[in-house]
This record gives structure tokens, C-alpha cells and sequence, in this order.
């Protein structure tokens, strides 16, 4: 091939590489989706003195959330519950597949309504198919005002 | 081993044949830069495309989002407001290279048989790129879009005999809102792009079967072929005007503009810069005679140019046989320069920036208790950020006027009256582009007086009833006490005023301070 013409053949694909290249790297920034850092904050979810006598507190933590250009609300469900001295929050979305488990006051389980998973006061998996326990959420008692706060 | 791929494939696809089709073609010799810009033209197109899909991926086509979503690109999307600054100055890209083209292809000769098929296609091509331009330009929903396409609307009943019809068919009913946004973004993202696909793979159809016109005169020496010795200057091109196309887009595309509101009937619109020269023209041609400035010019123009190649009888492509033809298409481009110019350079006056007192006294009653007992980032409605607001200006109107009926039982509703609901509804507006400014107690508190008393008859800056004198440089009338004398008892001033009396409606603090405040507005200091 002659120099000027494999010289030219050589600018054309770089040239053209390279806006392609370009173009192709501003289309992955944009569609893919950046990564949110988790916010840590603690929510108060209930008065200490509604834990009941027997078995968990049902709280509903309702909150804004940003949607992209939208603002939605997002609910998220807590057990609280005492063991001893010590407070603990649950998670009530089944690590199976993410259905609300709820209290079985009789059988003293949490059980999930979708597939079967049953979970022991702890959260620890007795029988079903989830993977693992039930999420444990940190949980604090705040002296001033006599709440039980979370961490979701 | 890739070798071997390669004829495997080949041998399923013939893309070898394929690849030497597309870009092995011979030109005539002498073909040089003047043919590089059908290439940049759809290497622009394909941009568009590309940024276009791109953008359709967080762009919500409604009344109550769409202006959320263009500033959440602008702002939250990596890469956005880059992007958006592609799409837009992509867009003066495609129409600038579209009409340098045409007028190649019209320098060249180039549009004479056998190539007057082709020709065509390339005219209406050129009136789908114009109808992106028009469809794109209302999507941002803020008030330069929305306003512009009230106009683009009421030019289109200038049609004859179907005027009304034809208005109805762009608006999708009877008010421009939710109906016509999503009519022009389905044309413009599902209606548009296959007719630009389309006709562009037959404009280039017919490229290829009558090959390039090549220059004027024909010339001696070895046709060589597209790739890659025109690949290069096509490419070269490209990257120089992408250069540009890049920097400009890095700027990004022009800020929002308040979101659409139908209600603020003293705004000024402007079309986009390659409309300007059809504006311009409109305005030699009041009234009746309107229907010549919008309809007859452009439609004899566009028949004329599609009749070109037929209208052209000249012997011979050479410029010395044209010479009345290529007189008249300077003529016609100087025109359309000059008209585009004058459009450009008449604009209305620039607003500097500062918001009005109604904004001013609605921001100040948002940082007041009125909103924040409940509006706060410990309380339970979260604090107010004008940006970040997406509720429809109704629901904020209705809420404002009955916080009861958003969250029943909540607590007492505060007291509030139209004027500072309409203030409130102004900063929220404004406030969605551009930083708040910061007012003193003072600015605070006056500009809240004035909102409440004084602006449903007298303007002051840009806002403000006409039934009162304008007060924009009271001040050079009436120094402070004046102005007391004149607030508080105004027949006492001039018995035969309308003004009504304030002496019982404000304390006398408060209308030294009113005064004090209005007295500052002089000629020379007019703020506001």
C-alpha cells in the first residue's frame, strides 16, 4: 500500500475510534445509574412504652425519598421487640423475596404469607426457603425522650 | 485465527462485499472538502439520535414533571448537562449543516438531472429536521418553550381555509398543555426519527446509484475511491466542528426558564435562532396581511427551491451559465441573514436578574413562621426547597389556602390571604432556577407590605396592577414624608384621588417604613 494511503487509512480509524469512543463512554456515564451511599441517621419508631407485654411492637417508618426528579414516600416496617435488657429491631421484609412477614402471636413465629419462611422471635430462619435470619436493624434508646430510634 | 473467523462469518454475511460496497466507491477526481458536508450531516444526525435516546431515559412527557425531569438531567444525571448541551447545540448543528449542504449542492449544480429525485428528498428532509427543531423545543416546558409554542400555534391558524383544524391537530385540544407535550415529544421520538431514517437512507440510496455530481468542471486524473482518502476529510471536518460542538455543549444548553406558566401573560417569547429570520418577517406584515409573512414567503421560497431543477435551463453546471440563478440564491441568503440579524438583535429587554417584590415578599413569608411550624427539617413536613418542590402549582395554590386539606387534622391552618399565597406561588416559580437571593429583616418585611397593600393597583419593577401610578421611581417625586402623608390619609393630598386610605390598615410604623422604602426608588437607583 502506498504511505500516504495507509497513513490516511490509519487517521480514519483512530479518528473515527476515537469518536466512537467518546460518544460511547458519555452513553455509559449517563445510563448507568450512580451509586448512593447509605444514610445513616436514627429515626425514632416508637415510644418505649408501647413495646407490648408480649411479642413485638409494629412500627411504620414512613419517610420522603427522593425518586430521581420525583419525591415518593417510602414505608419500612420494624419489629421491636426486648430481649432481656437489651432492644432489638427487626427487619419484616422476608430475606427470601422480600415479602412483609408478620407476628404469629399463637405459634410465637414470625411467619411469611408468600412462601412459608418462619422465623423464631430472634429472627434466625426455623423453616422455609430464606436464606438467612431476618435483618437486624441498630436500635438505641434515647434517654431524653424516651424513644426507641433505629438505624435503617 | 481471526482470519479464519472473519471468512467464516463472510462466507454467513458477505460483509467483506458489503464493507467494499459502502465505502470502496470511486469519486471522479477533484472531489475535495466542498463534499464533506452531507458526511458531517449525518454524523450530526446520528448524534442527535444517540443523545436524544439517551435523554428520552429520564425525560417525563407531562405538564406536572417534564420541567423536573430536564432540570434532574441537567443537574443530578452524570454526564447531564453535558449531554443536554449536545442535544441542543446538536440541534443548530443539523439545521447549520443541512442548509451549507443545500447550498453546495445549489453552488455545484448538483441538484440537475438525473438528480432532481434526489434533490427533493433532500428539501423535505430538511423540513423534518426543522419540525424536530419546533417539536424539541417544548419539551424543557419552561416558559421560553411553552411561550414560543403558543406562537408557533397561532401561526398555524394563519393557514388557509383550515387554519383552526390545523391548530387543533398541533395543540390535540383545545388549550396548549398535557394533550399537546405529549403529542409533539411522540412526534418528535416516534413519528420524526423513521422518516428521518427513512428518507435518509434514500437520499443516500440515490446517492450512490448516480454517484457524486463532483466538481463543476470536469477534471483529468484516477478516480480514487471514498475510503480512505474522502473518509479523511470527511473525518478531519468532523473532528473540527466536534471541537466546537464539544466546547459549546460543555458549557451546557441554556439554563431553564421558570416552568410553563399559561397565566403569565406578560412574558415575551422568542423562537430558537434558526426560527428568528420567519419571526422577523412576520413583523413587516401586520394584521391581515400576517398570512404573507407566514405562509406565502416560506411556501413560494420552499416551491421555488423544489422546483429549481426544472426552473434551471442553463446549458451547463458552470457558474458563468447560472449566473441569474446563483444571483438570486445570494440574494435570498443575504436576505435570510439579514432577517435572522435584525430578529437576533431585537430582543426584549433583558430582565436583570433580581426578583420583583411580589417574589421577594413570598420568599420572605417561606422563611416565616406561617410556612415553617410546619416546614422545617425537624417538623413534619420537611423544609421547603423551591428546587426540589414537584407538586403542580394548583395543589401548592389549593394548599396554601387550605393546609387542612393536604394533611387533615395535622393542626390549625395558618392564616393566609390571596396576595401572599400569590407571592408564595412567585418565589416558588422563580426559585426553581437560579440561587434564592438573601433579603434583609428590612427588604423582608417591606416587600411583604407592599405585596399585601399596594401591588394589586401600582406596578413597581416588573409586577403589579395599572390602576395606580407606577411607583418604579416614586422617589424622584415624593420624599418619605410625602409619601407618609400620601399612604396615610390621600384625599387629604388630592381629594379627587381614588387612592383608599391606609391610616387604619397599617400602623404607623409600618407605613414609615413603606414610605422610607419607596422613597429609595429613584430613576438613577431603580432597583427592582
Amino acid at each position: 500500500m502506498e504511505p500516504r494511503r495507509s497513513f490516511l487509512t490509519r487517521f480514519v480509524t483512530a479518528g473515527a475510534a476515537l469518536i466512537g469512543a467518546g460518544v460511547a463512554g458519555l452513553a455509559a456515564a449517563v445510563a448507568v445509574p450512580r451509586r448512593r451511599g447509605a444514610t445513616h441517621r436514627w429515626r425514632a419508631a416508637a415510644s418505649m412504652f408501647d413495646l407490648p407485654p408480649k411479642g413485638p411492637f409494629v412500627a411504620t417508618l414512613t419517610e420522603r425519598h427522593a425518586d430521581g426528579w420525583h419525591e415518593t414516600r417510602k414505608s419500612m416496617v420494624v419489629f421491636l421487640d426486648k430481649d432481656g435488657d437489651e432492644y432489638r429491631a427487626l427487619s419484616a421484609t422476608c430475606t427470601h423475596l422480600g415479602c412483609r412477614v408478620a407476628w404469629n402471636e399463637e405459634s410465637g413465629h414470625y411467619k411469611c404469607p408468600c412462601h412459608g419462611g418462619t422465623f423464631n422471635r430472634a429472627g434466625q430462619v426455623v423453616a422455609g426457603p430464606p436464606p438467612e435470619g431476618l435483618r437486624q436493624l441498630p436500635v438505641r434508646l434515647n434517654p431524653d425522650t424516651a424513644e426507641l430510634e433505629v438505624d435503617l | 485465527m481471526i482470519v479464519r473467523l472473519a471468512d467464516w462469518l463472510d462466507h454467513r454475511t458477505g460483509f467483506r462485499a458489503a464493507r467494499h460496497h459502502l465505502f470502496d466507491e470511486t469519486l471522479p477526481p477533484g472531489t475535495g472538502w466542498a463534499f464533506t458536508f452531507g458526511s458531517l450531516l449525518l454524523l450530526g444526525l446520528t448524534l442527535q439520535v444517540v443523545t436524544g435516546t439517551l435523554l428520552a431515559l429520564f425525560y417525563a412527557p407531562t405538564p406536572d414533571h417534564a420541567w423536573d425531569s430536564v432540570r434532574y438531567i441537567t443537574t443530578s444525571v452524570r454526564g447531564g448537562h453535558l449531554l443536554r448541551g449536545l442535544h441542543h447545540w446538536g440541534a443548530s448543528l443539523v439545521v447549520v449543516t443541512a442548509v451549507v449542504h443545500m447550498v453546495r449542492v445549489i453552488l455545484f449544480g448538483s441538484y440537475r438531472a438525473p438528480r432532481e429525485v434526489n434533490w427533493g428528498i433532500g428539501l423535505v428532509l430538511l423540513h423534518v429536521i426543522l419540525a424536530f427543531g419546533l417539536t424539541g423545543y417544548l419539551l424543557p416546558w419552561d416558559q421560553r418553550a411553552y411561550w414560543a409554542t403558543v406562537v408557533t400555534i397561532n401561526i398555524s391558524k394563519l393557514t388557509p381555509l383550515a387554519g383552526e383544524f390545523v391548530a387543533n391537530l398541533l395543540r390535540g385540544g383545545p388549550d396548549i398543555g398535557a394533550l399537546t407535550l405529549t403529542r409533539w415529544y411522540g412526534t418528535h421520538v416516534l413519528v420524526l426519527p423513521p422518516a428521518l431514517f427513512g428518507l435518509t437512507a434514500l437520499h443516500l440510496y440515490l446517492m450512490r446509484r448516480h454517484g457524486i455530481s463532483g466538481p463543476i468542471r470536469e477534471r483529468e486524473g484516477i478516480p480514487q475511491p471514498f475510503f480512505p482518502y474522502q473518509a479523511a476529510r470527511d473525518l478531519t471536518v468532523a473532528l473540527v466542528v466536534g471541537a466546537g460542538l464539544a466546547a459549546l455543549a460543555w458549557q451546557g444548553a441554556p439554563a431553564l426558564e421558570p416552568p410553563a406558566d399559561p397565566t403569565a401573560a406578560d412574558y415575551i417569547p422568542r423562537p430558537e435562532w434558526y426560527f428568528l429570520g420567519l419571526f422577523q418577517l412576520l413583523k413587516y406584515f401586520p394584521g391581515r396581511l400576517e398570512v404573507v409573512g407566514a405562509i406565502v414567503i416560506p411556501g413560494a421560497v420552499m416551491t421555488l427551491l423544489a422546483l429549481l431543477p426544472w426552473i434551471d435551463r442553463a446549458r451547463s453546471r458552470g457558474l458563468a451559465d447560472r449566473r441569474w440563478l446563483l444571483s438570486s440564491l445570494a440574494a435570498g441568503v443575504a436576505g435570510i441573514t439579514t432577517l435572522t440579524v435584525l430578529g437576533a438583535m431585537d430582543k426584549p429587554p433583558a430582565s436583570d436578574g433580581t426578583w420583583n417584590v411580589r417574589e421577594q415578599a413570598g420568599l420572605a413569608l417561606m422563611a416565616g413562621d406561617t410556612c415553617t411550624s410546619c416546614h422545617s427539617d425537624s417538623a413534619v413536613a420537611g423544609s421547603i426547597d423551591p428546587q426540589r418542590v414537584s407538586k403542580p402549582r394548583d395543589w401548592v395554590s389549593s394548599h396554601l389556602l387550605d393546609p387542612e386539606m393536604i394533611s387533615p387534622g395535622l393542626r390549625e391552618a395558618p392564616p393566609t390571604n390571596e396576595y401572599d399565597n400569590g407571592a408564595i406561588l412567585a418565589a416558588l416559580a422563580r426559585g426553581r432556577s437560579g440561587d434564592l437571593p438573601t433579603l434583609s429583616a428590612e427588604e423582608a418585611g417591606v416587600a411583604v407590605l407592599f405585596n399585601r397593600n399596594c401591588v394589586r393597583c401600582h406596578t413597581l419593577g416588573t409586577v403589579g396592577g395599572k390602576e395606580g401610578p407606577v411607583l418604579s421611581t416614586i422617589g424622584d417625586r415624593l420624599d418619605e414624608a410625602g409619601l407618609v402623608r400620601q399612604i396615610t390619609a390621600p384625599l387629604e393630598v388630592k381629594p379627587t384621588g381614588d387612592m383608599p386610605a391606609f391610616f387604619d390598615k397599617l400602623t404607623p410604623n409600618e407605613i414609615t417604613r413603606l414610605s422610607r422604602w419607596l422613597a429609595s426608588h429613584r430613576s438613577t437607583t431603580s432597583s427592582q
